[in-house]
């Protein structure tokens, strides 16, 4: 099987790797740099724990891209939302929210939440559960992670500070 | 069960159409080309084998997605769903098409999948591609001898089969522009959202004033491929759509579909619901319905 040479940006860190043709951009993260914030769920695109960020805003499922087509790109993990110690709004808010039980949907669910913002920073709930869609949580719902969504987006546009 | 694990293959990244099409040449039914990958990725993690994988990633050109008046809607092989939802030309001209991105997955996947992958991956539940179904299309597709164009009618044959050849490679999509009083409308039936479609429906309805003097109806999830409603069609032809045609194409809808049990739904229900959901995507065509 082919290999090739490609070099990742992952939360700014430029990362020269070496791939086989069939390593998912997921298993590149996890296993080859270190990056298990990113989570493995169902490998087939469908539950979202393997979410990261591309260009620092495109939401992609990791374990359907292939890391060999990804040579040169910018891809943001949950990991990389901090800045100087400080947690992103969207994790404080999580935390605030009570948004978390058993942890392994939200590094995708944060990421979702980051790049819904993005795109619309005062998202209605329909908008965020619609946006929300592709990450599953199984241990207890949406509720909180929808709250957190929205507390984040007050936190972000500064309503009521 | 399966591992999940993908099967081994080689990557092949060419960095130009002539450079795709000359290595689909050389592998030709040992090739599968890969744009978004949402599709052929689960496929080679299950029982899917091929030896090399053409990546579009490196292709320039591709990612084309252009209106114009007179032509209509260029759409490239790289165009990704949520490219759709962010044309403003696609909201206003194209509703039908508009709708089927809005619901199409998930948003990670409308961020990769792409929009002739759909097409070309020929499956009867496919929104996007019974949005465009109904709109019409002219796919152009091009091999070392030269490029061809294949009409949607006349492209998909049967199960996730098409008529593109292995050495040929789907450039564009083109859907013509629409005529003044052009309608169109996308709808679909899932249990959850995520879920594939159980039932969908389009229609494109070309209107003077209250009369419709053509219509193109498309239903998925009701054959082995997307299939065309001819009746339903020639019964709005020349028709002022009143709510009495309405129940009487409602009615008719059930002789023209075949509809199969499976995970998603049974052949009794859609078989039921199915002139209800063509009832409804015209009112919303007409802007009679609620939009979703």
């Amino acid at each position: 099987m082919k290999k090739h040479a490609i070099t990742l940006t992952v939360n700014g860190e430029e990362r020269d790797l070496i791939v086989p043709s069939n390593r998912t951009l997921l298993d590149a993260l996890r296993d080859d740099l270190g990056y298990t914030d990113t989570k493995y769920g169902c490998g087939t695109g469908e539950c979202g724990a393997c979410t990261v960020l591309v260009d620092g805003k495109t939401s992609i499922n990791g374990c359907l891209t292939l890391a060999a087509t990804m040579d040169g790109k910018s891809i943001t993990t949950a990991a990389g939302l901090a800045r100087d110690g400080n947690l992103h709004p969207v994790q404080q808010a999580f935390i605030d929210n009570d948004a978390i039980q058993c942890g392994f949907c939200t590094p995708g669910m944060v990421l979702k939440a980051v790049s819904i913002l993005d795109e619309n920073p005062n998202p209605t709930e329909e908008e965020i559960r619609h946006g929300l869609e592709g990450s599953i949580c199984r241990c207890t719902g949406y509720t909180k992670i929808v709250d957190a969504v929205q507390d984040a987006s007050n936190r972000l546009s500064g309503v009521g500070e | 069960m399966t591992s999940r694990v993908m099967r081994d293959f080689d990557l092949l990244l060419p960095e130009s159409v002539a450079q795709a099409i000359t290595l689909l040449a050389t592998h030709k039914d040992k090739a599968a080309v890969l744009a978004g990958g949402t599709d052929l990725l689960v496929a080679l993690k299950f029982d899917y084998d091929i030896d090399n994988v053409v990546s579009l990633a490196l292709v320039p050109g591709l990612d084309v997605l252009e209106f114009d008046s007179e032509r209509g809607l260029a759409i490239g092989a790289k165009v990704t769903i949520a490219d759709l939802l962010k044309s403003s030309d696609v909201k206003e001209y194209y509703p039908a098409l508009w709708q089927s991105a809005k619901v199409f997955a998930t948003p990670q996947l409308r961020n990769t999948a792409t929009v002739i992958g759909n097409i070309l991956r020929a499956s009867p539940a496919g929104d996007c591609s019974l949005a465009i179904y109904a709109l019409g299309g002219i796919l152009t597709l091009e091999n070392a001898t030269g490029r061809r164009e294949v009409d949607l009618d006349d492209f998909w044959i049967s199960y996730g089969v098409t008529a593109r050849k292995d050495d040929e490679l789907t450039i564009s999509l083109q859907v013509p522009a629409p005529a003044t009083g052009q309608k169109s409308a996308f709808r679909r039936m899932t249990r959850v959202t995520e879920d594939l479609s159980k039932l969908n429906a389009a229609v494109c309805l070309q209107m003077d004033g209250d009369e419709c003097t053509g219509a193109r109806v498309a239903m998925g999830c009701v054959g082995p491929t997307l299939i065309r409603l001819p009746k339903v069609e020639n019964m709005l032809a020349g028709s002022v759509v009143t709510p009495e045609l309405l129940q009487e194409i409602s009615d008719t809808v059930a002789s023209e579909i075949n509809p199969i049990d499976d995970i998603r739904s049974s052949a009794e229900y859609r078989l039921k619901v199915a002139g209800v959901l063509v009832k409804r995507v015209i009112k919303l065509a007409l802007n009679e319905g609620n939009d979703q």
